[in-house]
């Protein structure tokens, strides 16, 4: 029983993960790229690192809430941190409707 | 055994994912969205590992996992800091001077 539901999971996370992907290739500047890395992603993975955890021992359940749990920290972090650094780099917003709220007078 | 083939599967699918995010490293045209791409490939790999680990029922592959999560958050932290501001290790100096906009 628990197979099958790894079995669904897994399915689900590849989706997940492949919308991420998409994500990275398709979306037109860094500030909406940030938007698939940083939750599609990680989001994908951690379905993926769950279904391992249904199929293995205690060891395994170990090491999954482990990175889940880490993951779940730095991900946010690093997405703020490269949002940042793009955004004193003035990368262009390419995104229609995208608002720049930077006074115009630096 | 069907259950483990869906795993490796899963890991085929995830290799053509990995080299799709690999492949979107070379077509950046900044260093904050090769960043970006970087991150995701290395997350995709970790998914790699996971599902490999699930399948050959071994724990193993989750240790190397760990350890690129915190090797990714660690560089990513520093590699986007030294392109904002090309300080990656320091408080900035001086009152107000390094607030965000």
């Amino acid at each position: 029983m628990t197979a099958w539901i790894a079995d669904v999971l897994i399915v689900l996370g590849l989706v997940v993960m492949t919308l991420g992907v998409y994500g990275i290739v398709r979306f037109p500047d860094v500030y909406t790229r940030l938007h698939a890395s940083s939750k599609a992603a990680f989001l994908g993975v951690s379905i993926l690192l769950v279904a391992t955890a249904l199929g293995g021992g205690p060891s395994v359940l170990a090491r999954v809430v482990l990175i889940v749990g880490l993951l779940a920290i730095t991900t946010p972090v690093a997405a703020h941190a490269i949002a940042q650094a793009a955004y004193h780099q003035r990368e262009p917003m390419r995104a229609p409707g995208a608002v720049d709220e930077r006074p115009t007078k630096s | 055994m069907r259950h483990q083939a869906v795993f490796f599967a899963g890991v085929l699918w995830l290799a053509v994912l990995l080299a799709v995010a690999v492949l979107s490293i070379g077509r950046a045209r900044s260093t904050a969205e090769r960043l970006v791409a970087l991150d995701v490939a290395v997350i995709v790999l970790m998914g790699l590992l996971g599902l490999s680990a699930g399948g050959a029922r071994r724990s193993y592959p989750l240790d190397a996992a760990l350890a690129l999560a915190l090797l990714s958050f660690v560089s990513t932290l520093a590699a986007a800091r030294y392109v904002g501001d090309r300080r990656p290790f320091e408080q900035p100096e001086g009152p107000g001077k390094g607030e965000a906009g």
